[in-house]
């Protein structure tokens, strides 16, 4: 209990910056520039282009710990000094505010609340790292969200914030809106990349890491918009008081989105505290009376039992939990819920959503798919858990991007904490008695040559 | 502003020392990297790909990587391990960096590589070659023939067959079909009546049956072929076709061999078979009758008569012995006899007051099995093994036992019971089982003991298989096994200039198995009066005999009953010999014919996927059998004049895509749609005529698979308008096929997409005899091209087999 009183007075920085901590969260009203001014927004930005340089930035946002929010938690501090250091005099900035889940609400709650936020920090970055010409990418099927970026792209190109001699300085930078709405590829950074060029929407071979060599073969900076949306903060409050929060790998404090029962919310923890503890934010209280286990993750997490809710929220252990930050998404699975079932609808999912490049990923998801349609069918076989776990090595040795190398999370976390479905399955009983065959024929063992 | 210039820049070479890295004869900066184990120079930008074949290491696989592309890694199957790296990574893409340590082979990339593979197959709705071809002895291009009668082009399809195999009809009734054995139609219901259907498309031909290909000017030289079998017949025909002159020799009064004497009139006409046999005389072919190799002329006397090559299909005319006391008794009838007895209408020592064993398992076995059941007789057919291993066909077997045979397995004759009169009574068996696998292999049966029965008859018919008649020729023609000894692939004999082939080479084999060998020695006989050095045929033939590794991929095909034969009722086969398969009527045949899947692939041998599947031993693979939704069947493209598309084959390498967008240019292609059903195509997946092809091919030529192939075509020259051609070279320099090069050869070359707006504006050229300009009309019938520019000439709308 004592836990629970810590998270709900552990500070919720972003959350407040968008206006949604406290009293009259529901009738939160979008920030306009006049009042993220008034709050002393772009004071950082100020602050960083009359009295710093931009190794200064750097070197501030590296003392921070700051960690990449969009998956991968790259720091952030090395990919700008990368980008900064390259060979080139044209370097790139994309800030990706995709939500590739699109039941995520961060992006669009940032971009929705308090844009300016958003559009500060990609300054700064841009600045630190000798960027030129950014691009703001959005989802345009989010229609306010993307309206909202728009119009604080043009206010503070108005006041002098963003495009040219920003606030009387040497530093210029123009910004592009970009709409897209092309699934949950688009938010993969080298495919965002590749869409922004007008090529069709395929994952791109790293190394060469679009820091080195990305848009249009230039150094570019991709950055997720809640990772630029923490920069004022380091800027103006100092590295030392962002390192404040969060857990001795990763500094800082993560916006989820919660689904649970009553649907989605947005909450935020730092970084450490645990998958049980973001939930309690929430206000909801798993247990084996109302749930079966946690996704995190998002659609390419894993789930973890209720057993594992003590887990931190952090990059490595949710990993070694085959479970990972992705999307920032915790869901709540229903007490009925199978999981050889949900593995399936997720495989299938991931099947339907990968670019479709790379042998492993296009037709390896697929093969997973179609072995759990099989189990769930009940026309398993003992050996199709074998095989399961040969994919679970074989897809992420293979693909080409990070998609394929996490397209795995479901069928390996379900496998690990719920084994006894699986068994169930090849038995020909469906665990909680929820599932429908879906296919009539399983794959079977042909000689060829 | 001072003005500063870098020495590198002036012409002048750089300092030594003022650079501390090395830099090779372009400048590059360069460092060593190792390479499984092996140190090696790279320079910076190299990937490692490269760096791994320049220094001799070849065996990395890549399906989606070319030298004029940028790299795309795909295909995943140039992944190597790099220190350093959590995961493995795509050589084609990785640039080298210094000090790399770099490892090309591990399981775990092994096991990628080939699963890799696994992946691609189980999605590849194509086949390599069709195993029916491959199963025939003779190799006849069976999806051809199945496609023109399908079409209903029996006559052509006739044609095709017999480049081949010279019986079409005869062989449509009596070959047991190896092809059948392994059509993949089998794999997703039943296979394909691929050896009735030839024989319907010969029958509606057979009053004027179409020859392969024109005979030849006659050669002047003699062939004497000695049997008048479907080998001997067989070889004579396509000498005949090359122009030699070829005599028959036969020692029984009819030609046809085994055909004529050891088929019964139920499951071969006469009267028909010599309709069939008519073909050969038509040729030219002289035949003598009753007269016997050995008895009435040697071969000597063949050499004398003037004859340049001598070739032996004499057959095998002995029945095996029974191998009991008591053989000799009346009551115990050779196969061979009774069978030949029987077709010449002569009487024979078995009517309906017989009781009949015939012992074997073979076509013979069920010959005289189902005469003496069609005289009346009440037949046993006994068999020491079980019915897996019976030569003779399921349809055969199942046939006799409906018409009434006795059919028993595991029982082996033990000895003949004969009374005081000597008249046989019965015979005594043993139970047998099968033992335990011998150094073959093959399961052995061994007896019972104490399982001894009685089988009450006055008949035994011991149909054992045959052998040749040793007595025919010296001692030094045969082999062991009693069969003439020959090359394996000439099939001359030890003497020059005499060949041989059929049963009496093969031993008692199938008509398909004679008739296959002849035609290859009649190839071999062709090459011997030409002179050529029968060595080098023979390494010809072995060549060319190869048998293909083969992928059996699913064939993801909606499922089409088979068109079941018309047979003559049980009922109606008591006390006669009428024909059983009563034949397809032409629609039931067009039907069958189309149920074929065309598993024929014309890039197989040359394809990248086979290769490396084949190297990475990729014999099975799991992913068969599941719902249509787990595999794709894609609609073909050849509407295109050049360029065939079939996304069956595709691998999605994206060469193509990128060969069109970055070295020719039009952009034809792109890698559309996503997850699973990513395949690369065209915009819209309009045809490759709606896009801006320039018809260069590229995208043929880099293609791995059979995705994309040029349309065969027949280059035609034209004749040229020197009087207007100013030799501006223009047309050589823009042509986009190469069609045209600065030679005196000139050739004109136009191609137009749309088949419009041809402008040439002097019609007095056109009205010259002589065309300037060829194209290929559209294959969409539109308007277009409802009133042809006189300049052009239209080539017929190519067919896939033109």
């Amino acid at each position: 209990m004592q836990q629970t009183q810590q998270t709900q007075h552990a500070p919720t920085p972003l959350l407040q910056a968008m206006g949604l901590t406290g009293e009259g969260k529901a009738s939160a009203v979008p920030f306009t520039l006049d009042d993220y001014r008034r709050q002393g927004g772009y004071d950082a930005l100020r602050r960083a282009l009359r009295e710093l340089s931009p190794t200064q930035v750097i070197e501030e946002i590296r003392t921070s710990g700051l960690r990449g929010r969009g998956g991968a938690g790259y720091p952030t501090g090395d990919k700008l000094a990368l980008v900064a250091s390259g060979r080139s005099t044209m370097r790139y900035l994309i800030c990706n505010a995709y939500d590739a889940d699109a039941r995520s609400l961060i992006s669009a709650t940032l971009l929705e609340q308090n844009p300016h936020l958003a559009l500060e920090g990609l300054a700064l970055a841009s600045y630190a790292a000798g960027v030129s010409e950014a691009f703001l990418y959005v989802r345009s099927a989010r229609t306010e969200a993307a309206a909202s970026a728009q119009k604080a792209v043009a206010d503070a190109l108005e006041a002098n914030l963003i495009g040219r001699n920003i606030m009387g300085t040497a530093f210029s930078l123009a910004v592009t809106v970009v709409g897209v709405d092309r699934s949950f590829m688009g938010g993969e950074e080298s495919t965002l990349i590749e869409i922004i060029k007008g090529r069709p929407m395929k994952a791109q071979q790293r190394p060469p890491y679009p820091a080195m060599q990305g848009l249009y073969d230039q150094p570019t900076a991709v950055q997720n918009v809640e990772t630029l949306a923490n920069l004022p903060a380091i800027i103006s409050h100092g590295a030392g008081a962002f390192r404040q929060s969060g857990s001795r790998a990763t500094t800082g404090t993560k916006l989820l989105t919660v689904i649970g029962p009553g649907g989605a919310q947005l909450i935020e923890i730092p970084f450490g505290a645990s998958v049980r503890q973001a939930l309690q934010q929430a206000g909801i209280d798993a247990n084996e009376n109302n749930a079966r286990g946690v996704v995190v993750g998002g659609m390419e997490g894993g789930v973890l039992p209720l057993s594992a809710l003590d887990t931190p929220f952090d990059f490595d252990p949710l990993a070694q939990a085959d479970a990972m930050v992705g999307s920032g998404m915790i869901e709540v699975l229903p007490v009925d819920a199978c999981m050889v079932r949900w593995a399936m609808e997720r495989s299938d999912y991931l099947s339907e959503e990968t670019c479709g490049k790379c042998v492993p990923c296009r037709v390896g998801v697929k093969r997973i798919a179609g072995t759990l349609q099989g189990l769930v069918s009940s026309l398993g076989q003992p050996d199709d858990l074998k095989l399961l776990e040969e994919f679970s090595h074989y897809v992420p040795d293979g693909s080409l991007c990070g998609y394929g190398v996490h397209a795995i999370h479901p069928v390996v976390s379900a496998m690990r904490y719920f084994g006894d479905d699986f068994a169930a399955h090849l038995a020909g009983k469906c665990p909680t008695g929820t599932c429908q065959p879906v296919r009539a024929h399983r794959f079977n063992t042909k000689h060829v040559l | 502003m001072a003005i500063t210039v870098r020495p590198t820049a002036s012409g002048v070479a750089p300092t030594p020392g003022s650079d501390s890295s090395q830099r090779n004869e372009y400048g590059q900066p360069t460092f060593t990297v190792t390479i499984d184990g092996r140190t090696m120079q790279a320079y910076e930008g190299q990937t490692l790909l490269s760096v791994a074949e320049e220094n001799g290491i070849l065996d990395i696989p890549n399906l989606c990587n070319d030298d004029k592309l940028e790299p795309t890694s795909a295909c995943r199957m140039c992944l190597v391990e790099i220190e350093g790296f959590d995961r493995p990574a795509p050589s084609c893409n990785t640039a080298a960096t210094p000090g790399m340590v770099v490892r090309t082979k591990s399981d775990r990339l092994t096991h990628i590589r080939r699963t890799n593979l696994e992946m691609i197959l189980s999605d590849h709705n194509a086949y390599c070659q069709p195993p029916c071809q491959i199963g025939c002895p003779t190799h006849i291009d069976i999806p051809g023939y199945l496609e023109l009668i399908a079409q209903g082009q029996n006559r052509e399809a006739a044609r095709l067959v017999k480049e081949v195999l010279p019986f079409p009809y005869i062989l449509g009734l009596t070959c047991p079909a190896p092809c059948q054995e392994v059509c993949r139609r089998g794999l997703v219901e039943e296979e394909i009546a691929i050896c009735r259907m030839h024989g319907f498309a010969a029958e509606q031909c057979i009053e004027d049956p179409p020859t392969p290909w024109p005979q030849e000017a006659p050669t002047g030289k003699k062939v004497a072929i000695v049997g008048a079998g479907p080998a001997g017949l067989t070889a004579a025909y396509y000498l005949a076709l090359k122009g030699h002159y070829c005599k028959v020799f036969d020692m029984m009064p009819q030609p046809g061999g085994m055909l004529r004497y050891g088929i019964p009139e139920y499951r071969l006409p006469k009267n028909m078979m010599d309709r069939e046999l008519e073909s050969v005389w038509k040729l030219g072919v002289d035949a003598q009758y009753n007269v016997k190799l050995g008895v009435d002329f040697t071969i000597d006397d063949l050499f004398n008569e003037g004859f340049d090559a001598v070739f032996l299909a004499i057959g095998c005319w002995t029945s095996n012995e029974l191998g009991l006391p008591g053989e000799d008794n009346p009551g115990v009838v050779n196969a061979i006899t009774y069978l030949m007895d029987k077709t010449q209408g002569l009487p024979v020592p078995v009517d309906d007051t017989r009781e009949v064993v015939v012992l074997g398992g073979g076509f013979t076995t069920f010959d005289c099995t189902r005469t003496s059941l069609r005289l009346g007789a009440k037949v046993h057919t006994v068999y020491r093994r079980g019915r897996q291993e019976m030569t003779a066909t399921f349809e055969e077997v199942e046939d006799g036992q409906s018409e009434g045979t006795d059919l028993q397995l595991f029982a082996s004759a033990s000895s003949l019971k004969i009374n005081d009169k000597g008249e046989l009574t019965g015979i005594e068996f043993q139970r047998m089982k099968l033992g335990e696998p011998d150094s073959s292999g093959r399961r052995r049966p061994v007896p019972i003991e104490g399982s001894e029965y009685v089988i009450e008859c006055d008949t035994v018919i011991p149909a054992y298989g045959q052998k040749c008649d040793r007595s025919v020729l010296p001692d030094e023609y045969w082999t062991k096994r009693t069969t003439i000894e020959t090359d394996p692939y000439n099939f001359m004999t030890k003497r020059k200039g005499v060949f041989a082939a059929g049963d009496a080479v093969l031993g008692a084999a199938t008509i398909i198995q004679g008739i296959g060998q002849a035609k290859l020695a009649a190839r071999a006989i062709d090459a011997y009066l030409r002179g050529e050095d029968m060595a080098a045929v023979s390494k010809r033939i072995e060549a060319e005999e190869a048998k293909p590794d083969l992928f059996d991929i699913v064939p993801y095909k909606p499922v089409e009953p088979k068109v079941k034969m018309p047979m003559l009722p049980y009922e109606e086969r008591k006390r006669n010999f009428r024909l059983i398969e009563l034949g397809y009527t032409p629609e039931q045949a067009k039907r069958e014919a189309g149920r074929c899947l065309q598993c024929a692939c014309p890039a197989a041998g040359q394809c990248d996927l086979q290769k490396h599947s084949i190297e990475y031993g990729l014999t099975d693979n799991r992913f068969h059998d599941g719902e249509p939704t787990d595999y794709h069947d894609y609609e073909f493209d050849m509407s295109h004049s050049f360029i065939l598309r079939d996304p069956n084959k595709c691998i999605n390498c994206t060469q193509c895509v990128r060969v069109c967008h970055d070295v020719i240019g039009p952009n034809c292609y792109g890698m559309f749609g996503k997850g699973f059903d990513t395949i690369v195509s065209t915009p819209f997946n309009v045809s490759l005529h709606a896009t801006d092809c320039v018809s260069c091919g590229a995208c043929v030529q880099v293609c791995p698979t059979g995705s994309l192939m040029m349309a065969e075509r027949e280059l035609v020259r034209w004749d040229f308008a020197l009087d207007r051609c100013i030799f501006c070279g223009d047309c050589v320099e823009v042509c986009p096929h190469g069609a045209l090069g600065e030679t005196p050869n000139f050739e004109l070359s136009f191609y137009n997409r749309f088949g419009e707006d041809i402008n040439m504006p002097m019609q007095d050229v056109a009205r010259a005899p002589s065309f300037l300009v060829r194209q290929r009309v559209p294959r969409k019938q539109g308007d277009a091209m409802e009133e042809p520019n006189p300049l052009v000439r239209p080539l017929p709308a190519r067919r896939i087999r033109e």
